[in-house]
């Protein structure tokens, strides 16, 4: 019965049919009728263009009329590809600077005359595989992401994108490929960010960390690269010095980072990791605020708080389970690397967190997806699991000391 | 070169550099329904952010939502809910009206909780539901629905089964456990008929199985059989054969003991429309007919067996759709035998039946399967049906 479907379509795959009495096991509290008119009930995200949101606002409509005017206008004329982009890629960036998958589905739905065409419009094209890429339909955003850059081998965007589904999917020599042909398409900054990603990912992370440095102190980098490429940069760099076993760097560079953007929620997760392992978890707790809408922000507050034994670790935990419940309900399996984490480091149960991981690691093949696997498979005491993880890390020389650490262990088990 | 790198770095910037930290999930509604009779209660929770989107509910742009703001637009709410659900019972519409409005919080915020009642003409046997709550606003929407029916007796507990609407299945049918067994039985038998009727793969395999039982095969030859019982004995033998072997997978993969993934099965139901089509031509199957009609049975049982599944049956009745279900099938499967035996035993001695009948048309299955045989195992899309 849990057959996947394929020749009745995609959704037979979420039909939830057993019988279940519940959405996903999140408890309801009764419904109530508040007692006061100016009871606030929920905080909308703030809108990009209504007040100044320092770095993070660097969205291309950032200056242009609201979001909602916008929309009227494109209901009135839902096949006007310009319009209908331009709103797409405002969501996109809210999607982003707001970390809310919400607005993934409302650029979908500007963009539904060119949807489902197998050839639209190349600016389609590139929105459609980054709403895809976001919903882990790595495939069919390459394939999009394929056919933009045959169709125009300058574009930037096409090539970056590629290489970030290339390299999430664990096809480094794919993206390196795609990275070098940046090369003469766009600010050096770009790509050679783009090749360190690569590069930090195949043994060579000191070689990246270089790399990055000279790039940055070109003229060029200061003047034209954006917040969000310098946030990009920066945190890999922390990262290639977390890997690199330079705690100090790391720790600064982090820091640098956020400087620059400290809503990017990417950035605070890493630095979060990092705290972590550090031994620093107290920091986490400071760093990221308890009501933080985030799930992957959560998670690392929940981890935080159980290892300082902090009074809301139960909070946390029941919030996580909460929403991880709610995910699957809805079909998603989108959250697997984070609910293998939450259920090995949160939760206590290595076996059930072994399974998640390595659901994950057939989709996602990234330094963190490698990691959570072997932590898993080690807690549980499965070496068989671990063998291809293994194996990947060593055949790729995925550096840092933790999952050497990780490596040596799984081995010896 | 300057100058487009600086604009390269502006436009790009909507970009996932990274992979994007999602919070939460994205849109939900949460729609409960209780069938009672002719009568449909429930509650719908719907995100007050999902109704900001549609209806501007932050009427101050103050980004945020309270209480006046919801309570004063309670119509425009629950006419904009109404206009996008509808529930059928046998084809006709059970109108739905919006009660009490309240608020709830689940896991990424504040609901507006609709109760809502509908009343179907009479009692409710089988609900179809048709979801299109704000699917236009977000490709992404999906609408969780939990459905309900009493258990038989006072004492049994109720019957609920879940399903998931997103936007390219907003119609589900649903056939409750509270109607008659009989009643049950019936929709399920109609079921599998009509999966048989508009399943042409296999159509497709029976027609190919049964072209040549009206001959026996001497060496390399076709020879017609002498009279008719000799060829119905030898479709009985298939057709039992056939039976026994898929609703022994049908019953293992329903019950959940056995499972394969779709694309194999599907695959291997094109190879084995294949592999008979073209044994008509150049036999190279085992003689005993009923021994491959056995074997391939197997493997269609799984396909049946997907069917079933989306059907969104109460697995309370499990046993009993599985049942009615191939009775259905076994149905549909003697409607093809009655039409195609007579007209293959009655012609079975004209010269062309051989060459037109078991030749061209084996040859045009064996085409048509080679066709889904390529589409299925290469994911490919190749095929008009």
């Amino acid at each position: 019965m849990k057959l996947e479907r394929q020749r009745f379509g995609r959704y037979g795959a979420l039909m939830v049919l057993l019988c279940v009495a519940t959405f996903g096991g999140v408890t309801i509290a009764a419904p109530y009728v508040p007692t006061s008119d100016s009871a606030p009930l929920e905080t909308l995200a703030t809108r990009i263009n209504d007040s100044a949101r320092g770095g993070a606002s660097n969205a291309p409509a950032a200056s242009g009329p609201s979001s909602r005017a916008m929309r009227t206008l494109l209901a009135r004329d839902p096949k006007n590809l310009d319009l209908a982009v331009r709103i797409a890629q405002v969501y996109m960036a809210r999607a982003r600077s707001e970390s809310d998958p919400r607005f993934l589905g409302q650029a979908q739905a500007a963009l539904t005359p060119w949807w489902s065409q197998s050839e639209p419009p190349v600016p389609v094209l590139l929105l459609r595989a980054t709403i895809r890429q976001s919903n882990h339909d790595f495939k069919n955003s390459r394939l999009d992401l394929e056919q933009a850059v045959k169709r125009e081998p300058n574009n930037a965007q096409a090539w970056l994108t590629l290489a970030t589904v290339q390299q999430v999917t664990g096809d480094i020599k794919g993206a390196a490929d795609s990275c070098n042909k940046l090369l003469p398409l766009t600010a050096r900054l770009i790509s050679t960010t783009c090749i360190a990603a690569v590069d930090g990912a195949r043994g060579q992370a000191a070689k990246a960390f270089d790399s990055i440095n000279a790039a940055m102190a070109e003229p060029e980098s200061a003047r034209g690269a954006n917040v969000g490429v310098r946030t990009w940069a920066l945190t890999l760099q922390a990262e290639l010095a977390d890997r690199l076993a330079r705690p100090v760097d790391a720790d600064r560079l982090y820091r640098a980072s956020l400087a620059l953007d400290s809503a990017d929620a990417y950035t605070v997760a890493a630095y979060s990791d990092f705290l972590i392992d550090v031994g620093r978890a107290k920091e986490v707790l400071a760093l990221i605020p308890a009501a933080t809408r985030v799930d992957t922000l959560l998670l690392r507050r929940a981890i935080a708080a159980k290892i300082s034994a902090s009074p809301d670790a139960a909070q946390a935990e029941a919030d996580l389970t909460q929403r991880f419940a709610a995910s699957r309900a809805r079909g998603d399996r989108l959250h697997l690397r984070e609910e293998a984490r939450f259920v090995l480091a949160v939760k206590n149960s290595p076996d059930e967190a072994v399974n998640l991981a390595l659901d994950n690691w057939t989709v996602q093949k990234e330094p963190l997806d490698a990691r959570i696997a072997l932590e898993a498979a080690v807690a549980a005491r499965k070496p068989k699991a671990s063998r291809e993880v293994v194996q990947w890390v060593v055949s790729n020389q995925l550096q840092g000391d933790k999952l050497g650490q990780l490596v040596s262990q799984a081995r010896a088990l | 070169m300057m100058r487009r790198a600086i604009l390269t770095l502006a436009t790009i910037a909507w970009l996932c550099f990274t992979p994007l930290a999602q919070a939460h999930k994205a849109s939900d509604s949460y729609l409960s329904l209780k069938v009672e009779g002719a009568k449909v209660t429930g509650q719908w929770d719907i995100a007050l952010r999902d109704l900001d989107l549609v209806l501007e509910l932050d009427r101050n742009a103050d980004s945020v939502i309270d209480w006046s703001e919801v309570r004063s637009r309670h119509a425009e709410i629950a006419a904009y809910a109404m206009q996008n659900l509808d529930l059928q019972s046998r084809g006709s519409a059970c109108p739905i009206t919006i009660g009490d409005q309240l608020i709830d919080t689940h896991s990424d915020g504040a609901y507006a909780v609709l109760k809502l009642a509908a009343t179907c003409r009479e009692n409710v046997e089988a609900l179809t539901v048709n979801y299109r709550l704000l699917f236009e606003a977000d490709a992404q929407h999906r609408g969780l629905l939990k459905l309900e029916t009493p258990g038989k007796g006072s004492s049994d507990s109720p019957h609920v089964v879940s399903a998931v609407f997103p936007a390219d299945h907003g119609t589900q049918s649903f056939t409750l456990a509270s109607g008659s067994t009989l009643a049950q039985l019936g929709t399920y038998i109609a079921d599998g008929v009509k999966h048989i009727a508009i399943g042409f793969d296999h159509i497709l395999f029976l027609v190919a199985l049964l072209l040549p039982a009206v001959f026996t095969r001497e060496g390399r030859r076709w020879v017609p059989v002498v009279d008719f019982r000799t060829a119905l004995w030898s479709v009985l033998k298939l057709v039992t054969a056939f039976t026994i072997a898929h609703s022994i997978t049908l019953s293992l993969a329903s019950l959940d003991v056995v499972r394969l993934p779709s694309r194999l099965v599907e695959s291997l139901i094109a190879a084995s429309v294949l592999a008979t089509a073209l044994d008509n031509i150049w036999p190279f199957l085992p003689r005993k007919r009923w021994l491959v009609a056995f074997a391939f049975g197997l493997i269609h049982g799984f396909g049946f067996a997907s069917v079933l599944a989306d059907l969104n049956l109460p697995s309370s009745s499990l046993v009993l759709s599985l049942l009615g279900f191939n009775i259905g099938v076994e149905i549909g499967q003697l409607i093809l035998v009655a039409i195609v035996v007579p007209l293959a035993y009655v012609s079975r001695s004209s010269t062309a039946y051989p060459r037109f009948a078991l030749q061209t048309g084996s040859v045009v299955i064996a085409a048509v399967s080679l066709g889904w045989l390529l589409e299925r195992s290469l994911n490919l899309q190749l095929m008009p049906f």
